[in-house]
């Protein structure tokens, strides 16, 4: 048995009489969304005097203003996942004269719940403690609609005065603010490969071929990516981001820093049944159902229209852990139902959450290169805030580099670290991370400790944590065997494994209904199959001509794995069984890009580090929704 | 109100089926009727509808007006339409009237809608149906301004019959300014089948015959033979979605599907009688493709798949492969 | 011929993959959530410019896009269709939608062609989609035509043939699958494209740093053309029904199937 990779082109190799083209420009930054928004907006502010000359000439290009090119790698920079909730104290500082009404779907944070969901159906996986819970909370009449709303918000958590955004409207918004301003300019639809590197410095990126097959090797067509010089590379790509994961693979993160916990956020816009009773401004969070590891949230913008969804988080061990059944399950929990029943998916997407926030932080800055937002290692994972803080470290950025500018300063580790990183860490962003910075460790130890650690965390200022030493992503994921033990005998689940490899199906439809999870009735409207929610709500698509984007590191690997837990999390059944045995299969055309499957893969690189066997690159194409 | 019912003739003289629903959608009007005709040769046509009601018969023919070439056609449409000095002015939505009747509408300063697919008259007012978005929506229009030129769209008003006759024709002599020649038409092969108005099915195509086959294979060249062998067998036409005419043409996954074979949101949205979607999957706008035809049958591997849900007639959840195979050898 | 004028004709239109619904604004109908909605060059108007690039590399001539649309909508689209080919804009600020009067449109492009600096009629192609994913009449382009005095025109083009002398051969699309070949002494003409020949051209940045130069400028100096949208008036305009009740068929041995479409295929 041979182990293979794709058959390519080895690096940097071109075939006879093809060129790589190369330009220069001043600032290279790679990802467009709220921290990329912020860091644009403030330099492009910047870089004009009052009297619209520029402040600075370009030196790529001498005689021209500084040319600021940004890629991003989806076709519209509103294609970006996430309903926000926010405090919006960067924003505010951005725009003092914000009139939300100018970004559909915005609205502001009227009222504020958090309510724990009983398990209606039986069939999640609770400890003892939690059935206690429920025990009581049942007997005592307490629980409504197998839910409890809780009598009290901690501060931590509260996010009034605030405001509720589609994070696609606000980019398409934000966007339209920084081009019009006319000193950067956003170029959607174009993925960039990786950084271009001498040594520890980055020197420019270099963006994706083009007219390649799927394997990446040249067709009719072929357009090798283009070298971008830069004298500073902004990397804003976010956790999966090609640029910033090939940084930390090559520089390695600061000692003590680790970027090991994830989440993958799965979500719809859903038109709200006529005559709802949820008001515009409602920000729900939910947890303890479908499964006691799984949050949910649901916010209410103006029209009657809801920004509803799920966290499934790597520290939910189950090897079958399948955001879109789960999100069904939710969904239809009698406390939710009972306003959801007959609304409208409008659209849906996933997106993968770095949850290890300042824990994960990189190294911000290099010679040549600088990060920010949430490949940062911005997110509050206390707070559970990230948008705000992504843009704020944008800010922060596009102040730095305006005055390295201004005293024509080249743009080293130094110059950075005096400026950008100063600010970062006199900032309230580093304050509030600090306190949050081990709030989340006892979810490590166990979903009831967990949340106890993020009480202590918050109420005591970070002082107080539950303690969790942390295991690479892959380390975590048990066999099968072991998850189920108890429930499912091993014997069943061979013969699981097997009917569902022969009809080229993921393990986790049969596993949940084994375990009693009720299969689901669709109504065509917001109970779709999974296939539907990418066409009617992802409007999943990918241009041709680029190569695959997910591949698999050692295919031997994946022959002797028996979880194929990447099979079972991919959030838009991209990664399929392939009834061959073998690798996974991948359909581009499927792929939302939420790259779950870095982290949802149970087993080591063979390169070792601190990846696993799935190689995760930048691609286009991915969700054609504005409105999540 | 004066309804001019104009169009062009076919090889020979005749009028084609669309020109005749136009005929229709014009008639059905109830107003006072005048044809126009051009064309190589137009009294065949009009003895071929003699009877339909006109109280005149205009006409424009010669060598110049053979062909479907805008200067020439632009010119007699002109001259007809003065002539006839007619409010409401119908042309089938052929490609050949298609090609200047909004150039035409504007030398004559009338308001002009296209590819119609309804057009009545009721309490003095002209209604006129066509939809918008490619499909996705439907509209009722209306508007004062006259003269006003629409095409109608075929496949949506009854031909009138039995309208035999003599008909005496006034011959008009435009002056045609041109420098365009047409040199020909080029047919597709024989068995060569796109989409084609007249037959009576239309096989769609979809992305799944591309896809890998359960065994983790794809099986092109049994699909390719497949599909073929079913046009070959019904003589329908043939349609296919964006996502597998992407995927094939010359050297592709199914080497005899073009753009030209596209059905939906940015390819046609042919009529035809019956149509038959097999291995497509996808919802609005995916489903646009089929919104003309009137009895849809479907075969999919998947029971909630949206080309069929509530939009087909019958969903058959088998493996396409299997049952266009059988299919094939009963037609035989 | 050296040094042809390609003036391409084309908008935005909502990215064909959403979901679209009417509602009453308040000038008649309009789509629910319109500047919601992505949006992309129209596929047809696409595939012209491509084609129209194409052309003028081989001609050494220059491309023009005129456009009428919302100028935010337009400059946001522009970030992608400007990667693809070179060529300069000129942006007229207005509604894009698909109940916009065709007339109206083809005036106020008319008008902006004739404005566009340096026009030489003797030299000029309009170029345009023959349909599009919005209003889709297929007539604006023959009335910018007649009102720029410009007679032969073609439609469901899908190729042209340029020769030396200026003359150039066309396939338009007609009934059946079949093309009509014509040919033409030269500019000026109306080209309406089908889908052409061409590929979708890769994302180039460098053509997309250099048609920046001139886009930005003149989207600052965009017209604005409100359409008045008199004469049309809309009785009702709605998403039509489309539930079907539908009979599926499962578990149904192959054979039985097959008996079963071949009935309904011969009935």
């Amino acid at each position: 048995m041979t182990d293979h990779t794709a058959d390519k082109l080895p690096e940097g190799a071109l075939p006879d009489g093809v060129e790589r083209q190369r330009m220069d420009v001043d600032i290279a930054c790679v990802g467009f969304g709220p921290a990329m928004g912020g860091f644009l907006h403030t330099l492009s502010k910047g870089l004009v005097a009052e009297d619209g000359a520029p402040v600075a000439e370009s030196k790529a290009m001498p005689g021209m203003p500084p040319q600021v090119i940004c890629y991003e790698r989806a076709d519209d920079i509103g294609f970006g996942v996430s309903g926000v909730v926010t405090k919006g104290r960067g924003i505010r500082a951005s725009f003092p004269d914000l009139d939300l009404m100018q970004i559909p779907l915005a609205t502001e944070v009227r009222h504020e719940e958090v309510v724990y969901l009983l398990d209606p159906v039986g069939a999640s996986r609770r400890p003892l403690v939690m059935r206690l819970k429920d025990r009581f909370l049942r007997a005592t009449g307490l629980a409504k609609n197998h839910a409890y709303t809780l009598p009290y918000i901690p501060n931590f958590l509260r996010k009034e005065p605030g405001y509720l955004l589609s994070l696609g409207q606000f980019n398409q918004w934000a966007g339209g603010q920084i081009m019009g301003q006319g000193s950067a300019q956003i170029w959607p639809g174009t993925p960039v490969a990786g950084p271009l590197m001498e040594g520890r410095s980055v020197v420019g990126v270099r963006l994706q071929d083009q007219g390649v097959d799927r394997q990446g090797r040249p067709e009719a067509g072929f357009m090798p990516g283009m070298d971008i010089g830069s004298r500073l590379t902004v990397v804003a790509d976010g956790p999966v981001g090609a640029v910033g994961r090939a940084l930390d693979e090559k520089l390695g993160l600061p000692v003590g820093n680790h970027a090991r916990e994830w989440a993958v956020g799965m979500k719809m816009v859903v038109d709200l049944p006529e005559g709802c009773a949820l008001k515009e401004g409602l920000v729900l969070h939910t947890l303890g159902y479908p499964e006691p590891e799984i949050f949910g949230f649901l916010y209410v913008y103006p029209g009657n229209i809801a920004s509803l969804g799920i966290f499934v988080p790597s520290w939910y061990d189950s090897p079958v852990r399948t955001g879109y059944r789960y999100l069904q399950h939710w969904m239809q929990h009698p406390y939710l139902w009972k306003h959801l029943q007959g609304g409208r998916m409008r659209s849906w997407g996933a997106k993968s959450l770095q949850e290890s926030g300042r824990r994960g932080e990189p190294h911000l800055v290099g010679d040549g290169f600088a990060r920010i937002g949430e490949g940062s290692g911005t997110t509050n994972v206390l707070t559970g805030s990230g948008f705000d803080e992504a843009w704020t470290s944008g800010v922060l950025l596009g102040v730095s580099v305006l005055e390295l500018m201004e005293q024509d300063k080249p743009f080293t580790r130094e110059n950075l670290e005096a400026t950008y990183v100063r600010r970062r860490r006199e900032s309230w962003l580093e304050r509030e991370a600090r306190i949050a910075e081990k709030a989340r460790d006892g979810f490590q130890v166990g979903v009831i400790q967990g949340l106890i650690g993020m009480a202590l965390a918050g109420l005591s200022g970070g002082k107080a944590f539950w303690p969790g030493a942390t295991r690479k992503p892959h380390e975590r994921i048990p066999s099968l065997e072991e998850f189920f033990r108890g429930r499912i005998p091993a014997e069943e689940i061979a013969q699981i494994r097997r009917d569902c490899t022969q009809k080229g199906l993921p393990l986790h439809g049969a596993l949940m209904d084994r375990l009693g999870w009720p299969s689901i009735q669709y109504d065509g409207q917001l109970l779709v199959s999974h296939q539907d929610a990418l066409l009617l709500g992802g409007k999943v698509q990918a241009p041709g001509g680029y190569r695959d984007h997910v591949t698999f590191k050692s295919t031997n690997v994946c022959k002797a794995c028996d979880e194929k837990v990447c099979i079972e999390a991919c959030s838009g059944q991209a990664i399929s069984t392939n009834p061959d045995g073998g690798a996974p299969l991948f359909d581009r055309e499927k792929c939302v890009h939420c790259g779950a499957c870095i982290w949802n893969c149970s087993k080591p690189s063979p390169q070792g580090g601190e990846s696993a066997n799935v190689d995760f690159q930048a691609g286009a194409g991915g969700l054609h929704s504005a409105e999540n | 109100m004066k309804v001019l019912f104009l169009a062009h003739t076919e090889e020979g003289g005749g009028l084609g089926k669309a020109a005749l629903e136009a005929l229709g959608a014009a008639k059905g009007l109830g107003f006072e009727l005048v044809v126009g005709l051009y064309g190589a040769e137009v009294q065949a046509g009009a003895d071929a509808i003699a009877g339909c009601g006109a109280a005149k018969f205009l006409g424009v023919a010669g060598a110049d007006f053979a062909t479907a070439r805008y200067g020439s056609d632009a010119s007699a449409c002109e001259a007809i339409a003065k002539a006839a000095g007619a409010d409401l002015i119908v042309m089938p939505a052929t490609a050949r009237a298609s090609r200047v009747a909004a150039g035409v509408a504007l030398r004559l300063g009338a308001a002009v809608d296209t590819r119609l697919t309804g057009l009545e008259a009721a309490e003095g007012k002209v209604v006129a149906t066509r939809w918008f978005y490619r499909q996705r929506m439907v509209g009722r229009i209306e508007r004062d301004a006259r003269p006003w030129l629409v095409t109608v769209d075929s496949g949506c008003f009854e031909a009138p019959s039995d309208m035999k006759g003599a008909a005496s024709v006034e011959m008009l002599s435009p002056a045609v300014a041109t420098r365009t020649v047409v040199t020909g038409v080029k047919s597709p092969a024989a068995d060569a089948q796109t989409i084609r108005p007249e037959a009576k099915m239309l096989l769609v195509a979809g992305a799944g015959w591309g896809k890998s086959q359960a065994g983790g294979m794809k099986r092109l060249d049994e699909a390719s033979q497949l599909i073929l062998s079913l046009i070959g067998a019904t003589k329908c036409s043939l349609g296919s979605s964006k996502s597998l005419v992407d995927q094939s043409g010359e050297g592709g996954a199914l080497p005899f599907l073009t753009h030209m074979h596209q059905v939906g949101q940015t390819g046609s949205t042919p009529r035809h009688q019956k149509g038959l979607a097999t291995c497509c999957h996808g919802e609005e706008p995916h489903v646009v493709g089929w919104r003309f035809i009137t009895e849809r049958r479907a075969i999919n591997l998947d029971a909630s798949c949206g080309w069929a849900q509530g939009k087909a007639d019958v969903l058959y959840v088998a493996d396409a492969f299997a049952v266009v195979k059988a299919l094939v050898e009963l037609l035989k | 011929m050296k040094g042809l004028q390609i003036v391409v004709l084309g908008s935005i239109v909502p990215d064909p993959l959403q979901t679209l619904e009417p509602i009453v604004g308040p000038t008649g109908p309009a789509l629910k959530n319109e500047m919601m909605l992505p949006a992309v060059l129209d596929p047809w108007a696409g595939h012209a410019l491509y084609e129209a690039a194409n052309l003028a590399k081989q001609v050494e001539g220059k491309v023009y896009l005129v456009a009428l649309g919302p100028k935010a909508k337009l400059q946001q689209v522009m970030m992608n269709v400007a990667q693809k080919v070179p060529f300069e804009i000129n942006v007229l600020d207005g509604p894009a939608g698909g109940f916009t009067d065709a007339a109206e449109t083809a005036k106020a492009l008319a008008g902006a062609v004739e404005k566009l600096p340096g026009l030489d009629k003797g030299k000029l192609l309009i170029f345009g989609g023959w349909q599009s994913a919005s209003r889709g009449t297929g007539a604006v382009l023959q009335m910018v035509g007649e009102l720029l005095g410009v007679t032969d025109q073609f439609q469901g083009v899908d190729e042209i043939k340029m020769s030396d002398d200026g003359s150039f051969t066309v396939l338009e699309r007609i009934e059946g699958g079949s093309y009509q070949l014509s040919s033409c002494q030269g500019a000026p003409a109306v080209l309406g494209w089908a889908t052409g020949n061409l590929p979708e051209p890769p994302n180039n940045p460098q053509v997309g740093m250099a048609n920046m130069r001139f886009i930005m400028p003149a989207l600052q100096k965009a017209v604005a053309a409100p359409l008045k949208g008199e004469g049309l008036r809309f009785q009702s305009v709605e998403v039509p029904s489309q539930r079907r009740e539908t009979r599926i068929v499962k578990d149904a041995p192959v054979d039985d199937i097959a008996r079963e479409l071949a009935d309904w295929i011969r009935a």
